[in-house]
């Protein structure tokens, strides 16, 4: 089985992230660069499913030069070969450019399946699962807690509020996992020194046979116009216990959807 | 000379960083508190590769170095849940059975070590004896083609946990008729063999044990490496015990500074945090100047060694173990202070580590013992002893 999986490089969650005043984009340099935490979820599920049915994991990214280091640590963790889409005329592309971008590698690349995280740390639109789907035209199988396939069947639980639902589909597919799916491996010794010698092949847009006009900030169909800090932290809610404290923990609880 | 590590290197740091955060200090209080063993972080640690880093790839091990096992141990004390037998496992009794060990002594304990599933701890220090290595009594005697080993042992670590004890004993030169060191694979479950816990006052995970050799009949496969070179292995083993226990004492700094930090940044009594105020700022800025020097020292001694000098990395890795005892036990007690009352509460455990970070100081040498070699050996100033 032929497997991608998509991989972001995003600023470090756990950092103070920022926008740059120039254009309204990302500003990488502001905080470290970490692989997406989900595409992590979205590798260990290749890797899980190659284990069991044969096949290679192929690391798909698109994203600058630096985004190297968190292709090597997918190699890492046991994925056979990476492309790297890397182009200084991507930089400020929206999610629509992007899934235009990725869908040209995925069509060149070939691929049973394609698994991504349902959605980025930074830009967090998670549509990309979708928009892929329907450029390629393959089903899209978003949210997935839990993935089984057998033979050219696929089927997953896609999380809800109230628990799951059962989506099947037929491969091809793009199917985008959440954090409930599995528990992402350490890369290990072994898996580091490995890497080294994995083939990465980095790709310009030109090398994808698409304009460079195209793509980038300029012609994207969306635009961050404005944008402000993070407003301080709002005061908690005090509950009285009048003998009632269970019951309106459980109410605020449920409010929230906790419970 | 180049001060950034390889692609691999990083790699490796981020990776065990990601297993420690996993655990944590809260892991290992946890387990020194019911008296277990951190055996699960051991498992993960061996099934990715990280306690035999160092040791061949033929055996199953990394086919690194010393620098390497360093990062491992120095990312776990960094996060709270440093693992002791790395020092005694892998680093001193890998590295001997590793260089002086003949070809069925390595198939037999190297895979083993390498993964972790067997562990084995080092005994020297004996209650008589002290940091004085030439008048260990601990005697083995030729009995055809067994070894019979008679002696007592203090202050063996983590013998509970393990498989055998790599013992230093000494052997009748057949030509001169004195006692020279030989090192010897002692199972821990031989007939003969002994072992009781000492009662310490510091609280960690791995116990230390008295040890008793009553007539311990061993074949003479359990001789390790030459009769006639153990001196020489010997010190093969100690240089990596003292880069690893500096390891682990800059990574408990790291641990200690980054509390500190954390909590100077966020605190505020008056208008600003507390961190602003140069009688806090100035003493932590001076343990990051410390750790990293201690660290550094660490990195070159782990170099020389991994480059097969064993004399310069000798003299770098007993300076390394000193300025990283003494940065760890600055960090610890800084961190305090910048605490506060905080920093003696359970939930910081901060308190606890302060005993614990002490040890370093005598432990796996004494700092005056230190001071004595550098004395003599870097400076020629002559002995008192």
């Amino acid at each position: 089985m032929n497997i991608v999986v998509l991989m972001k490089q995003v600023p470090d969650t756990w950092s103070e992230r920022t926008l740059r005043a120039a254009d309204n984009t990302l500003d990488r340099d502001a905080a470290d660069a970490v692989m997406n935490e989900l595409d992590e979820y979205a590798i260990e599920e290749g890797l899980r499913l190659t284990e069991a049915h044969g096949g290679e994991v192929t690391i798909v990214s698109m994203g600058p030069e630096k985004a190297t280091e968190s292709i090597r640590k997918a190699l890492s963790m046991g994925a056979d070969k990476a492309v790297h889409v890397s182009d200084e005329a991507l930089h400020g592309s929206d999610a629509l450019v992007t899934s235009a971008v990725l869908a040209k590698v995925l069509e060149r690349a070939g691929f049973d399946l394609v698994i991504l995280g349902s959605e980025s740390t930074d830009a967090r639109t998670g549509v990309l699962a979708a928009m892929l789907a329907e450029r390629l035209g393959v089903p899209q199988l978003t949210f997935a807690s839990k993935v089984d396939i057998d033979g050219s069947a696929i089927a997953i639980h896609r999380l809800a509020d109230y628990g799951y639902d059962t989506v099947e589909g037929t491969l091809p597919a793009v199917v985008s996992v959440v954090e409930k799916i599995n528990e992402p491996r350490y890369p290990s010794f072994k898996g580091i020194m490995a890497a080294k010698k994995k083939p990465v092949e980095t790709l310009t847009v030109a090398d994808l046979g698409i304009d460079p006009a195209q793509v980038g900030l300029a012609a994207s169909a969306t635009e961050v116009v404005e944008w402000a800090k993070r407003p301080p932290r709002a005061a908690g809610v005090v509950v009285t216990d009048d003998g009632d404290g269970g019951t309106k923990a459980a109410e605020f609880l449920a409010s929230r959807k906790f419970i | 000379m180049d001060f950034t590590e390889t692609d691999e290197q990083r790699a490796l740091r981020a990776a065990v960083a990601g297993l420690a955060r996993k655990y944590g200090y809260a892991y290992y209080t946890a387990k020194t508190r019911d008296g277990e063993r951190q055996t699960e972080l051991w498992q993960e640690a061996g099934k990715l590769g990280f306690i035999g880093v160092n040791l061949p790839e033929q055996y199953g091990g990394g086919g690194a170095g010393m620098y390497e096992l360093a990062i491992v141990l120095e990312e776990l004390a960094a996060a709270g849940c440093g693992l002791l037998m790395l020092v005694v496992s892998p680093a001193i009794c890998g590295t001997i059975i590793a260089r002086f060990g003949t070809a069925a002594q390595q198939q037999d304990w190297l895979p083993r070590l390498a993964s972790g599933s067997a562990i084995m701890a080092f005994g020297i220090t004996e209650p008589d004896a002290g940091s004085n290595s030439h008048k260990l009594t601990t005697v083995a005697e030729r009995d055809g083609d067994t070894w019979v080993l008679s002696g007592r042992k203090i202050y063996i670590s983590g013998v509970d946990e393990a498989d055998a004890v790599l013992i230093v004993g000494r052997t009748t030169d057949a030509r001169t008729g004195k006692l020279r060191p030989a090192l010897f694979a002692v199972p821990t479950d031989a007939a003969g063999f002994s072992y009781r816990p000492l009662d310490m006052d510091v609280a960690m995970p791995e116990k230390q044990f008295l040890l008793f050799l009553d007539q311990v009949r061993l074949p003479a496969g359990a001789l390790i490496g030459e009769q006639d070179a153990a001196l020489m292995q010997l010190f093969a083993g100690l240089n990596p015990e003292r880069i690893m226990a500096a390891a682990s004492a800059v990574g408990t700094a790291r641990f200690a500074l980054d509390r500190a930090v954390s909590y100077a940044r966020e605190r505020t009594v008056w208008s600003t945090p507390i961190g602003a105020h140069q009688g806090l700022a100035h003493p932590l800025a001076q343990v990051k100047i410390e750790l990293e020097l201690a660290r550094l020292m660490m990195q070159k001694a782990a170099t020389l060694y991994d480059g097969g000098d064993d004399l310069a990395a000798g003299e770098a890795a007993n300076m390394a173990k000193y300025a990283a005892a003494e940065a760890a036990v600055r960090a610890v007690d800084q961190a305090m202070q910048t605490l506060g009352g905080s920093g003696v509460t359970a939930e910081y455990g901060l308190a606890g580590l302060l005993a614990n970070v002490r040890v370093t100081r005598v432990a796996p040498v004494s700092r005056e013992m230190i001071l004595n070699y550098v004395a003599q050996h870097s400076l020629g100033l002559p002995r008192s002893y």
